[in-house]
């Protein structure tokens, strides 16, 4: 089966193809035309130019990406589109783009969850793909949350944050030090240099016993060492100390509620996903994490870790297989939508 | 009013909910981490929103149904019919007026709305809010509410 899929829920206009044979996931042209440039003037994601942006590239990377998989319309058998979450009027971009093109072409249509696209970029160009039942941690901007799934298409939200994710305690954190968007890959450069016990920032409900997250008490905190010491705001030492025990706070929490979360459930395997994964510490913990339970870890490569249409194609695919198809005239863009 | 942790914060902006009969726009203001989401989940809870309040920087805006049934201040009769929905905004990341068109904020602008603004003062365009409040860092717990009605 051949999935062509669109993804543009945030920065990123993404289209790709995917060719599945069983297990075996191929991506045959896997296209994303990052927006950072634009959005580095304006210091952030803002719907308005994402929506303008993503409608002046999607067609012709549709066009590019039919061309590289040296394929045409008639060959595509299902169309996959994010349809929620993320900013409302970047997804109906997407959305109202894929709806026409499988009204046009007479293909089935596959709305899928942006999270579970994080999720599915793990059965991705692998021919060891996550054993089931699976334990997803998902860390991006937008999200923060524990995912278990006990087969395709079927998942319980163990945990989630109760305030910030993340990623937006990394990107505010970044703002406070006076750091471009986007704020997480520069606080990790910065991270490297410092010493991460320098601070014993503060790490949120790890006392209490469930699978929640919270960083918005960790991103107060940081501003508040920061007002303590605005004499050292300029010494790199300080700065870089900032930024690895921040880091080290994070990490720390998302590993135990991990770990927690593993001694309940007793998953097979445990994912990573979501853009955050592309930090490299998190990436070495969560490794460690799963050898330590001895259980498979799956950290998708970079490419496949941030926003991207193959592993929405990925995710349509499984969809696809079970016929989880929906009427184009009725799909509708869902900034809310939930993974459960 | 003094609030000195994040209970007292939310009770403080139940007390605002009980004011509330829908189509207000509240403006509400303060520094990172002042404790705006806090204010808010507060507000939500008290006025019957049963999902989970969380913040709305990277999605700009998050929606919420309003369930009178649920709500934790009004008695079952005293309480306003026409509450449908909170609508929690933030702003932090707009960097021109321009921009604020493309959320449609006055269309969702409603008379069983209540909309809440984080950041009103990203943009220049006056927001016309109701309600104004306005949340000073005073120590690490520590915070000055301050609510003014238009």
């Amino acid at each position: 089966m051949r999935v062509l899929a669109i993804e543009s829920s945030c920065d990123e206009t993404a289209v790709a193809i995917l060719s599945g044979e069983g297990v075996v996931l191929t991506l045959e042209s896997n296209l994303v035309r990052s927006q950072i440039d634009i959005h580095q003037a304006y210091g952030g994601v803002v719907p308005e130019v994402a929506a303008r942006e993503h409608l002046a590239y999607l067609f012709p990377m549709i066009r590019q990406a039919l061309v590289e998989a040296r394929i045409n319309d008639n060959e595509i058998d299902a169309i996959a589109v994010t349809a929620g979450p993320g900013l409302a009027p970047a997804l109906r971009v997407g959305v109202e783009a894929a709806k026409a093109l499988a009204w046009a072409w007479h293909k089935p249509l596959v709305p899928v969850c942006h999270l579970e696209g994080h999720i599915y970029a793990s059965w991705l160009e692998t021919s060891n793909p996550p054993q089931f039942p699976a334990l997803a941690l998902i860390v991006s901007g937008g999200h923060t949350e524990l995912v278990f799934m006990k087969s395709h298409g079927d998942f319980v939200r163990l945990g989630e944050t109760i305030d910030d994710a993340a990623g937006e305690a990394f990107d505010k954190v970044a703002k406070m030090l006076g750091l471009p968007y986007p704020g997480g890959p520069q606080v990790e450069q910065l991270a490297k240099l410092g010493d991460p016990s320098a601070f014993n920032f503060p790490r949120a409900l790890l006392d209490k016993p469930n699978l929640d997250f919270s960083f918005a008490g960790l991103k107060t905190s940081v501003l508040y060492k920061l007002r303590e010491n605005e004499a050292s705001l300029d010494n790199a030492k300080f700065r870089s100390d900032i930024a690895a025990s921040f880091q080290e706070a994070v990490i720390h929490v998302l590993i135990k509620k991990t770990a927690r979360a593993i001694a309940e459930h007793s998953p097979k395997s445990i994912i990573l996903a979501g853009g955050v994964a592309a930090n490299l510490s998190l990436r070495h913990s969560f490794q460690a994490l799963g050898a330590t339970h001895q259980v498979a870890v799956h950290v998708p490569p970079f490419a496949y870790a941030v926003d991207n249409a193959g592993m929405i194609a990925a995710a349509g695919y499984y969809r696809a297989l079970a016929n989880n198809f929906v009427d184009p005239l009725v799909l509708s863009a869902n900034p809310n939508l939930d993974i459960v | 009013m003094i609030s000195h942790n994040a209970a007292a914060t939310q009770a403080i902006a139940a007390s605002l909910a009980l004011r509330l009969h829908g189509g207000e726009v509240i403006a509400l203001i303060g520094d990172l981490g002042a404790g705006k989401t806090t204010f808010v989940q507060g507000l939500a809870a008290a006025l019957g929103v049963t999902s989970r309040v969380k913040s709305p920087t990277f999605s700009i805006m998050n929606e919420y149904a309003i369930e009178p049934t649920k709500a934790q201040l009004w008695s079952q009769n005293n309480k306003p019919a026409k509450l449908a929905r909170l609508i929690h905004a933030d702003l932090y990341r707009l960097q021109n007026d321009a921009e604020l068109s493309a959320l449609s904020l006055a269309d969702e602008q409603r008379a069983d709305t209540v909309l809440i603004i984080e950041w009103p003062n990203a943009v220049s365009v006056d927001l016309n809010p109701d309600i104004t409040v306005t949340i000073d860092h005073l120590g690490e717990d520590e915070r000055a509410i301050t609510i003014v009605a238009k």
